[in-house]
């Protein structure tokens, strides 16, 4: 039964690969996503010089939907705690959008693009987070 | 605070599994880095069991990770003699038949009173009996006591003695234990006839009935006092 054994060691080893290379699969491109969403926003809110239009108000929509769909997944891979911030910068967004509020909704896109972007180097395996 | 009772049975499970492949050691048979990996395991295992916000993987791969690594070192110390004495240290002397050696006992951070205290574990009470006392990689003090201080043997006094045998147990609690009947080689009814023949009484009387090959059985009924006795050696076993 030794040959179970290692067996066991070898499935588990191998668990552990899939784990941390699916993690680092969802987290980037889950973050890619809501960073595209977000330039996309920054773009229609430019080009139309607002936010009362109907292109911000989809771009939004998008962006929340981008989120919400990826945020469940996240959840099995990531501290709940580290990644609640977009959603409630996307609420935040939200309220700006009805009130007309250019400048903190242009922040709440900028505070969510810092956020995926300090996820994503917190995330990864370098040195910096090694040490 | 179901999430929690639910996360807090599938970490046990998780950490069960993880002491099985582990194997069987007790403490005080583990090695130093053993003894380090279980301390990390009970740490890391409570993590995710009370923080709701932390996914159970995190609590999950640090365990399975360890269980390789430990894996891993364990195939390195079989494998190499060297790789043994730097992960697991080498047993050393720390009485000889000079007394006792005050460098290893300094060497291993040890008193007096830690070696003394070793060696009435092991049943001697004076320095003067032992001949050799070793320190083993686990903590353990191993003794050789000295030839006129060790205990008398039968072969010292040239008495024949007969082979021993495993005692099996067959009944416990009033209930027959199938899996050892088959490594008698006995069937129920063989062995309710057997019982009946010595007086014994019934199955779900006893407490215990243990028998080894020779014969030699040992029962408690519920209500009464052990009994030691021979029935006939096991025709079958």
């Amino acid at each position: 039964m030794k040959w179970l054994h290692y067996i066991n060691f070898l499935l588990i080893f191998l668990f552990i690969v899939a784990i941390c290379v699916l993690e680092e699969y969802m987290v980037s491109s889950s973050l890619e996503l809501v960073q595209t969403s977000c330039y996309e926003i920054e773009k229609c809110v430019s080009e139309e010089g607002g936010l009362q239009n109907m292109e911000v108000a989809l771009a939004l929509e998008n962006l929340e939907y981008n989120w919400t769909k990826n945020e469940a997944g996240l959840c099995f891979l990531v501290n709940h705690k580290s990644i609640s911030e977009i959603g409630q910068e996307i609420a935040k967004m939200k309220y700006c959008l009805s009130n007309d509020d250019v400048e903190l909704f242009m922040t709440g896109v900028d505070l969510i693009k810092l956020y995926c972007k300090s996820y994503m180097h917190f995330m990864g395996a370098n040195l910096h987070n090694l040490l | 605070m179901l999430t929690i009772v639910l996360r807090s049975i599938l970490i046990y499970l998780i950490v069960l599994l993880v002491f099985r492949l582990m194997g069987k050691r007790q403490l005080g048979q583990m090695q130093p880095f053993e003894l380090v990996l279980t301390l990390i395991i009970a740490d890391l295992a409570t993590i995710p069991m009370a923080e709701v916000s932390v996914p159970v993987l995190h609590g999950i791969i640090p365990l399975l990770t360890l269980v390789v690594l430990h894996f891993i070192l364990t195939l390195l110390t079989k494998s190499s003699v060297f790789l043994s004495r730097v992960i697991s240290g080498k047993p050393t002397i720390i009485i000889n038949p000079k007394g006792i050696d005050y460098k290893a006992m300094k060497n291993l951070n040890l008193s007096t009173d830690d070696i003394l205290a070793a060696l009435r574990e092991c049943g001697y009470f004076s320095i003067g009996q032992i001949q050799y006392a070793i320190m083993e990689t686990n903590g353990k003090i191993s003794v050789m006591p000295k030839e006129e201080s060790s205990p008398l043997t039968k072969e010292d006094m040239k008495i024949k003695c007969e082979e021993s045998f495993l005692p099996i147990t067959l009944i416990s609690e009033g209930k027959i234990i199938e899996a050892n009947m088959k490594i008698a080689r006995l069937e129920k009814a063989d062995l309710e006839k057997m019982l009946a023949d010595h007086n014994v009484g019934k199955i779900k009387d006893l407490l215990i009935f243990t028998i080894d090959q020779s014969g030699q059985v040992y029962y408690q009924k519920m209500k009464g006092e052990g009994v030691s006795t021979k029935f006939g050696r096991l025709a079958k076993a």
